[in-house]
């Protein structure tokens, strides 16, 4: 649920974005309230993750405006790095670094970017990768994990870093059937805890359970929203009863 | 020069590769042919030198008394010069893959320049350019020289390497906050390491070979040690007999540390 005072964690302003002639994101203003869950849907190509990244700019936007927790990240005097310190980031093809131990993969980024101590880094770790149940693993290297615990790794180091906003894209979807479950447990479990998510997922049951907002986007553009309720019982749009009947 | 394949593509494309370099092939185990004829010729050279050794001392005897000098500085000249050469190598590469224009223009510049120029023209022109500028012993300008013209294609191999990490890694590393080169100390570059070292042991054995080009600039490498004795002895054929066949020795031993060093870089993960 939004906090008390319904800040506004992030701030789209008529952001624009191309990718040579295709328009991947067109015209997109959101507001994304302190403490809100927000579930993206959309076909493939819809501009979903292209949003969604772009929050962190990993994708730079061509027009517009992205304002993070304060700071209009659009400006080029923005330290970047500054601002992607408080937003996690968990990416369809887990990204862990398969040179780490799975202890050392939450560490690194506490210690080079947040400057904690060894210990008290691996203090941070142990914690929580006992939150995601993988404390068994600690020592492992990524190769040796099924890819639902190494998308819970994935996880626990995005947290490890007490991000502000927490972005997901497509979490699930690289996983086997089986392991979908236990990563969207872990997200369920995050959700209670206040903290600001945006996720990108097909997964509505989800949707359902946590998320506070669900937007459609179709063509790099945000076509219909309402909780999740409004698309599971009455969705508006053509294109949103065509998508949700092909994905339901 | 060198094909460095990304490794899931190997996987699943058995694409055939040419993977032809101007070092002595490295064995490895799966490939039977090369690794007998390696032995062949390995124990064969010793075998050689062995018996011209013992059954005709004069001249062979005393040719092989005259080169340790020459291949001690080869191996100083070799060493030097890829240690150097790494370095140069290392900005090379950073700099080709730079989204700064000027930087990678450099780079791509320096790489184009030495790969279209001859190795030994380089040599003279280096070693003579620098004699110019500054007085330096010939020894220092030829590892300069050496280090100059391989890295180019040392950069390249660093480029390859870097770019052989696939790009979510990178993009992990930034979305946790780290500027873009704590995420190439921390993250690319440890990994790139392994793709890099098999290319890097061949450079070494090459550098090795292209280091008797030296002997022309009044360094006393093991090929200039045995044209003074020729040039005192008149004894060409015997001479570049003992040399060819020290060389031949020396690169057959480094290619099989090198295969030995990439398995267990390889079982270490």
């Amino acid at each position: 649920m939004p906090t008390d005072n319904n800040s506004v964690m992030v701030e789209m302003r008529e952001v624009y974005k191309y990718f040579g002639q295709l328009k991947a994101l067109d015209n997109v203003s959101l507001d994304v309230l302190d403490g809100e869950k927000l579930v993206l849907i959309g076909p493939s190509g819809s501009g979903k993750s292209t949003l969604l990244r772009s929050i962190n700019q990993l994708e730079k936007i061509d027009h517009g405006h992205i304002i993070v927790d304060g700071i209009d990240i659009s400006d080029p005097e923005t330290d970047i790095n500054k601002v992607r310190e408080e937003i996690g980031m968990v990416f369809q093809s887990f990204n862990v670094f398969p040179h780490k131990t799975v202890l050392e993969n939450i560490n690194l980024a506490q210690v080079v970017v947040r400057k904690r101590s060894k210990k008290e880094a691996a203090e941070i770790s142990r914690e929580l990768l006992n939150k995601v149940g993988i404390i068994e693993k600690a020592n492992e290297y990524p190769d040796k994990l099924s890819g639902g615990q190494q998308q819970r790794v994935a996880i626990a180091r995005a947290l490890a870093m007490k991000p502000k906003i927490m972005l997901f894209d497509e979490p699930t979807s690289a996983l086997d059937p089986e392991m979908i479950g236990e990563v969207l447990d872990v997200m369920t479990k995050l959700a209670k805890e206040g903290i600001t998510m945006i996720v990108v997922t097909h997964e509505m049951g989800f949707a359902r359970e946590v998320a506070d907002r669900v937007i459609f986007m179709d063509y790099g553009a945000i076509i219909e929203e309402g909780t999740p309720e409004h698309f599971f019982k009455n969705p508006i749009q053509e294109r949103t009863k065509l998508f949700l009947n092909q994905i339901l | 020069m060198v094909e460095i394949k990304d490794k899931k593509e190997k996987k699943e494309t058995p694409r055939p590769v040419i993977a032809v370099g101007d070092g002595a092939a490295i064995p490895s185990k799966e490939d039977v042919g090369l690794f007998t004829a390696w032995r062949f010729s390995f124990i064969g050279a010793i075998a050689i030198v062995a018996y011209l050794v013992i059954f005709s001392p004069d001249p062979y005897w005393r040719i092989l008394k005259f080169l340790p000098d020459g291949i001690l500085v080869t191996f100083q000249v070799t060493t030097a010069s890829i240690v150097l050469d790494l370095i140069i190598g290392l900005f090379t590469g950073l700099g080709r893959i730079s989204k700064n224009r000027i930087l990678s223009g450099i780079a791509s510049l320096y790489v184009e320049i030495i790969r279209g120029i001859p190795l030994l023209v380089q040599l003279f022109y280096i070693y003579f350019a620098l004699g110019r500028i500054i007085n330096v012993p010939a020894m220092a300008s030829a590892i300069i020289a050496m280090a100059v013209c391989y890295g180019a294609y040392m950069g390249e191999i660093f480029r390859a390497g870097i770019e052989s990490v696939s790009s979510g890694q990178m993009e992990a590393a930034r979305s946790l906050g780290m500027t873009s080169s704590q995420a190439m100390r921390h993250v690319i570059l440890p990994q790139a390491i392994k793709t890099i070292l098999p290319p890097i042991g061949n450079e070494f054995v090459a550098l090795l070979k292209d280091s008797s080009l030296v002997s022309i600039l009044a360094v006393s490498d093991l090929l200039r040690r045995g044209r003074e004795f020729a040039a005192e002895s008149f004894n060409y054929f015997e001479t570049y007999t003992m040399v060819a066949l020290v060389y031949l020795i020396i690169t057959l031993f480094l290619s099989k540390l090198i295969s030995i060093m990439e398995d267990r870089v390889g079982a270490n993960r």
